[in-house]
């Protein structure tokens, strides 16, 4: 009587009706979705943290799971779109907090912290990707840095076997070469990258493209070839004096102070004197006086503009600064004063801000008479890089980058490009995402010969003022644990010492999953007409009886639910 | 067992007999005895029934029609304005078919405030779908609050039990306690209809619309129906194990009569005694037809004692405004598609709890044989012009 | 996941409620934390038509139909039946609006609350009687528009808490259904404590509040939130305890409360202020309650 339907005809006779008004079945011939104006349709919306990705991470997902106690499920769902978490999880500029909604609520959730703790226990775990069936297509890619890896690891999934061409003696580009292993241990890195080696990628180090090897030939010889060589030419000063002796690139002193013992050219690390001196404001100009700090040295920054016009990613700044390191605000170089040849001041001359240039930023004008000299033995240039391009053909080329369409293929067809070759020095997770859509070109056009380009429409993530808060309660971000000061000069040991597990799931708990549904039971506990039917992994509307009141899609906290009017 | 006892007692016994295992009351004289010896019977263990002394008469009904619906055999006694302010209860109980009985202790309304008796109370709610029956003795008051239930439990009607306040109610008198064994026999405990059944849930009296309404109300008349031989049959069943009898209507020395009185309630004994003498003074012509039920009007019954007299005095204790007697009003009606009748004299007396002597039934005797027609439409016997 | 919301479902689909119905959720949830072995006495309300005609019902648990008044006397009833019958397992509750409560049907109530009868007396309150379309009741909020207070009435709600605390019922306490699991909670406490139980439930009515149905929720939060209907328990009439949301017993203005319903539109600032005042004391006396029990 409870469960079925059953029409009482009301054209019952006397005898067969009960004494009294005394029920004989149940309501649910009555269709109540016929009163319906409104319907609402389970209908997921992108969160902001996804749809800023660069390299397109499924973020709410992994949070979802980490809060679940799901490492291993997070780890699989991160390694679709981002081969390197582990490594992402250090130095990634994280644009996904920027984005985050819970910004406008109180603190934005620690989704890098959080990556991070993924790619270690990844790591840790030894887990593995599953590989699709065998590619017989031969791919070469040339360059190992972020880009060359992911466009790898992407088509290693696929099934290919792909092989990398790199010039150096390690894979990892700037990861390898420019980023200290205080910010990413070297063993962290060596681990993600073997993990992607194992999946069937070639790697052929100390091979550079350009020397005895050709593109062209390359593109004979393979189905497809991806440039993924960076951006490592320095900038010069182009000031008196750049030529002596103790003026160097930021990258050299990096690369140098970056290898193991035994590995470095000179055989030792580069000596530079205490009062070192770095020119610039970037990633690069942080990293080599955060670096000559743990040298033993008392490194000063000069830069032509401002802290808030400084291009390094704001993390960096933030810890260069505890670090106590001189920042000189507003003074560009104009000569470097040299006895034998050998450097012993810097003469610089103060600056004012002018109007904005192409890049936003306000430009940097020189207070006429205002030179001064900074007395140092040591300057480290970190004024910028650019693509080296010399082995390039130049019909590939524009302006001294790579020249590609959205999908990474250049004006030869069996040609792509993806990375700091591309856009100019740029960011890792950028770079990620670049190798991962060109590997799905590269695929594509091996198959069929062409590569398709659907236009993927433009989505609107969900912001703030869309979401039901009600349901949301305010924890501040689970702080990072890290070293302090004391520690950090003496040694190149990892500043940050990374989330615990259960410091993970109470972070991912914070996440208000934005668009997506996470299983809340709202719209089912809240529907008075039990029209929101709990399904195992999701809920369905049971629109026989749903009366389009509205209140799931009001109370959903993550805006999965639209109504949308019934025509009638 | 012989036993002196009120009319009022007597009730309680009744219910004590029946093994009534609700008990919702609420005290309004001339009913509290009823009440109070209960209690004393809860109280005491002699009758394990839960008793609720509920707040007012409206809950005494509404908790009865709940305790009914829910399996157990419910019991309570009123009076007058008690009765009257359980109206609205009182259609709930009948149209949801629910077997309560109820002893009614006849009370005049107010106001001016009376305790006194007289059948408008009773009489006001004849048309709620109750059964009535009204009662002359404290035996009779006892064996009908158990015939009560048997008809009751049968046709799923309530049962209202009419006695007189303070005539019979505080009146000793003896009568004979039936055993409960043989009560026991007579009537089995209450099985409820299985409506409200755990296993297969239902709702009781919901929204009714005009599509099943009329078709259920029929019921009601239909159970009315039955209701006359079931009342029949339960009144033998009770003289074949309990040993009386009652009828649901009593033609008392009627075989000679040419003159009828209809009488209900105290009034028939004191009629009886009249009746008595004057037979044995070798007066024959005069009988009575006494009325216990009273609903449903059991009117082929009265017709065929009745069209055997050449005069019926019908004596009210009772008033339709307007009207006259309510007694007489449904004996004319009963003979309304007949050929031929009897001269109908309505007698009004009693009303307010004013004594009905013998002297009053003699005279009302007398005016019958004396006119060939009434005078009145109303003849109003004892009151002062 | 709300894991402390059991699945079952004592209520089926199909029902009468109109759309956005806080009555009919407040019903589905109570009878998932009562369970089928429940015996619902319903009086005369919104919720008679809700139930379904004859020969329907939407519930799947013995339903029975009562007159307005007698909440309190038929549930008394049907309890005595049952216990005298040995089926003390069996939950009654007893489920009437705010005019079967407040009004028609105290008297009853108060003689079940005085006898301390077993069983749960629910009352949906919807803050006016709507079946009969819309007319004011002692639980009408001050300023609130119904059609037989066409300009605004003029006196304040009865405090039906305090008339039950009087009682000295061994539990009453508000609920509201945007906080299912405190509303769970409460029921099952109920059910587990014998004698009379009062549950007061405010109930948003889209139609008779004049609000749309889907913010049927967020009303109920902010009466919640804002101290109008904050929620508490009282244990044997002297015992509070606050169950309301609200951080460091703070209440948030009511004004967007107010706003948001149509039967407050004609109320100008100064009465709005003077609702505010009204809610902001009574909310001190409730704390005050709390600090002395
Ligand atoms: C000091 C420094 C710190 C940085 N810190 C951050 C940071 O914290 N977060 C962040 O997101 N970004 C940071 N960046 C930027 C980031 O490292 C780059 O954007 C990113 O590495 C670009 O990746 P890629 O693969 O395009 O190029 P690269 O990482 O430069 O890799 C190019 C690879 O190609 C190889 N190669 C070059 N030419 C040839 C050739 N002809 N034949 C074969 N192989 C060749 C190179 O040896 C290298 O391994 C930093 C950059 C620098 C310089
Ligand atoms: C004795 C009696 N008087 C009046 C009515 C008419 N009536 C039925 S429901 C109702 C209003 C009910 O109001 P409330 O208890 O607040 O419940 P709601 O309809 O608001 O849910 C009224 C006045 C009735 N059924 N019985
Ligand atoms: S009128 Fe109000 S209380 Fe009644 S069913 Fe509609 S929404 Fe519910
Ligand atoms: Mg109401």
């Amino acid at each position: 009587m409870q469960s079925k339907i059953k029409v009482i005809p009301t054209t019952l006779k006397v005898k067969d009706l009960p004494p009294t008004a005394i029920s004989m079945s149940n309501m649910l011939f009555n269709k109540t979705g016929s009163w319906r104006n409104y319907k609402p349709v389970y209908d997921e919306k992108l969160p902001p943290c996804n749809a800023t990705c660069p390299s397109g991470e499924k973020i709410q997902g992994y949070l979802y799971l980490v809060k679940n106690n799901k490492f291993a499920e997070a780890w699989q769902l991160i390694k679709q779109d981002n081969p390197l978490p582990a490594v992402c999880g250090r130095v990634c500029f994280h644009p996904c907090e920027v984005e985050c909604n819970r910004n406008d609520y109180d603190e934005s959730v620690g989704i890098h912290n959080v990556e991070r703790l993924i790619g270690d226990y990844g790591l840790r775990h030894n887990l593995r990707v599953k590989i699709g069936i065998k590619k017989k297509q031969q791919i070469a890619i040339i360059g190992g840095g972020p880009a060359g890896i992911s466009a790898a690891y992407h088509l290693a999934r696929m099934g290919y076997k792909p092989t990398i061409f790199e010039a150096e003696r390690q894979l990892g580009g700037m990861l390898q070469y420019g980023i200290p292993s205080y910010r990413l241990p070297k063993n962290i890195l060596q681990k993600e990258i073997n993990s992607i080696i194992k999946m069937g990628v070639k790697v052929k180090t100390g091979m550079r493209v350009g020397k005895n090897l050709f593109i062209e030939e390359l593109a004979k010889k393979y189905h497809a070839v991806l440039i993924a060589t960076g951006a490592y030419k320095e900038r010069n000063l182009d000031i008196p004096g750049e030529e002596a002796r103790g003026v160097i690139g930021a990258l050299d002193f990096l690369h140098e102070a970056n290898l193991p013992r035994r590995q470095a050219g000179s055989g030792k690390k580069p000596t530079i004197s205490k009062d070192v001196v770095i020119i610039g404001g970037g990633n690069a100009a942080m990293d080599a006086a955060r670096s000559a700090l743990r040298m033993g040295a008392h490194p000063k920054v000069i830069y032509r503009r401002t802290r808030n016009e400084m291009p390094a990613i704001p993390d960096e700044i933030r810890d260069t600064e505890e670090e106590k390191i001189d920042f000189i605000f507003l003074a560009a170089p104009v000569k470097v004063i040299t006895k034998n040849n050998k450097t012993v001041a810097l003469e610089c001359i103060r600056m004012k801000l002018g109007s904005a240039d192409s890049s936003g930023r306000r430009k940097p004008i020189p207070v006429k008479g205002s030179n001064f000299r900074i007395k140092t033995g040591t300057i480290i240039k970190a004024i910028g890089e650019s693509p080296e391009t010399s082995f390039i053909p130049a019909s590939l080329l524009k302006d001294n980058l790579v020249c590609t369409d959205k999908w990474g293929m250049t004006a030869q067809n069996n040609i792509f490009a993806a990375g700091d070759a591309v856009t100019g020095p740029k960011t890792v997770v950028e770079a990620i995402g670049a190798g991962k859509r060109s590997a799905q070109a590269i695929d594509k056009y091996v198959r069929t010969g062409k590569v398709t380009h659907t236009e993927i429409p433009e989505v609107k993530p969900v912001r703030f003022e869309q979401l039901n808060t009600a349901y949301f309660e305010h924890a501040p971000r689970v702080s990072m644990p890290h070293l302090e000061f004391k520690q950090r000069v003496k040694s190149t040991k990892e500043v940050y010492l990374g989330y615990k597990p259960n410091e993970a799931i109470t972070e991912s708990d914070r996440c208000f999953s934005c668009g997506v549904c996470n299983f809340c039971d709202n719209c089912w506990v809240f529907c008075p007409d039990m029209a929101v039917i709990k399904k195992k992994n999701k809920y369905e509307f049971n629109y026989d009886y749903c009366k389009g009141c509205g209140i799931c899609a009001s109370e959903c906290p993550h805006n999965v639910i639209s109504l949308v009017e019934e025509k009638k | 067992m012989k036993e002196v006892t009120t009319g009022n007692h007597a009730v309680s016994y009744g219910a004590m007999l029946s093994r009534a295992q609700v008990i919702a009351a609420y005290p309004i004289t001339p009913q509290t005895q009823i009440v109070e010896l209960l209690s004393n019977f809860c109280a005491t263990g002699k009758l394990k029934a839960k008793f609720l002394k509920v707040e007012s008469e409206h809950s005494v009904m509404a908790a009865s029609i709940g305790a009914s619906l829910a399996g157990a055999r419910a019991f309570t006694a009123t009076s007058g304005q008690g009765l009257a302010l359980m109206h609205e209860m009182i259609h709930w109980a009948a149209n949801g078919r629910l077997p309560i009985v109820m002893a009614d202790v006849n009370r005049s309304m107010a106001p001016g405030w009376s305790i006194w008796t007289d059948q408008n109370d009773s009489l006001s709610q004849r048309d709620t779908g109750w059964i009535q029956l009204y009662c002359e003795s404290s035996q009779e008051v006892t064996d009908s609050i158990i015939q009560g239930f048997k008809i009751a439990e049968k046709v799923y009607l309530p049962v209202m039990v009419i006695l007189d306040a303070f005539v019979l109610s505080h009146t000793s008198e003896v009568i004979d306690l039936p055993d409960i064994k043989l009560v026991d026999k007579y009537l089995p405990p209450f099985k409820a209809r299985d409506m409200m059944d755990m296993k297969n849930p239902r709702a009781f009296g919901g929204l009714v619309t005009p599509d099943f309404n009329f078709e259920l109300k029929y019921k009601i008349q239909e159970a009315m129906n039955q209701t006359i031989p079931v009342a029949k049959w339960a009144d033998r069943e009770f003289k074949r194990i309990l040993g009386r009898s009652y009828g649901i209507i009593e033609a008392y020395k009627c075989e000679k009569a040419d003159t009828i009185l209809v009488t209900s309630g105290t009034i028939t004994s004191t009629s009886r005694y009249v009746i008595n003498q004057l037979h044995a003074q070798g007066k024959k012509n005069v009988g009575i037809l006494k009325i216990r039920m009273f609903r449903p009007f059991p009117a082929k019954e009265v017709v065929a004692v009745l069209s055997k007299a050449k005069k019926v005095a019908v004596i009210d204790r009772n008033i339709g405004y307007g009207v006259g007697g309510i007694f007489c009003q449904e004996v004319k009606a009963a003979f309304g598609n007949e050929k031929k009748h009897p001269e109908f004299f309505n007698f009004i007396t009693g009303i307010g709890g004013r004594d009905v002597t013998p002297k009053d039934i003699q005279g009302i005797i007398d005016y019958t044989e004396t006119h060939k027609k009434p005078k009145e439409d109303i003849i109003w016997v004892g009151l002062r012009k | 996941m709300r894991n402390e919301i059991p699945l079952e479902e004592n209520l089926n689909s199909g029902h009468l409620a109109c759309p956005g119905c806080g009555g009919s959720l407040s019903m589905r949830l109570a009878l998932k934390a009562l369970g089928r072995k429940t015996y619902l006495v319903l009086t005369a309300c919104c919720w008679s038509i809700i139930d379904g005609p004859f020969p329907y019902s939407a519930v799947k648990i013995p339903l029975m139909h009562t007159a307005f008044e007698t909440a309190g006397s038929a549930a008394s009833g049907i309890r005595a039946a049952l216990d005298i019958l040995g089926k003390k397992d069996i939950t009654v509750m007893a489920w009437a609006g705010d005019g079967g409560t407040f009004d028609i049907g105290i008297q009853a109530l108060s003689g079940a609350a005085e006898r301390n009868e077993d069983f749960i007396y629910s009352c949906y309150d919807n803050e006016a009687y709507m079946n009969t379309g819309i007319q004011r009741s002692s639980g009408t909020p001050w300023g609130a528009w119904t059609t037989t207070t066409p300009e605004s009435k003029g006196e304040q709600k009865k405090k039906i808490m305090e008339i039950m605390a009087a009682h000295r019922i061994p539990y009453a306490a508000t609920l509201s259904p945007a906080y299912p699991e405190d509303f769970i909670r409460k029921y099952k406490k109920a059910k587990s404590i014998k004698g009379t139980k009062f549950m007061h439930i405010l109930s948003p009515c889209p139609p008779g509040w004049k609000t749309s149905s889907e913010q049927s929720m967020k009303l109920s939060r902010m009466a919640v939130e804002s101290g109008v209907f904050p929620l508490y328990e009282i244990e044997n009439g002297t015992k509070y305890t606050l169950n309301n949301p609200t951080a460091d017993f703070k209440i948030k203005p009511i004004n967007e409360y107010i706003s948001m319903q149509g039967r407050f539109r004609h109320l100008n600032k100064e009465q709005i202020k003077f609702m505010q005042e009204n809610v902001t004391s009574e909310w001190q006396r409730l704390l005050r309650k709390l600090k002395y029990a």
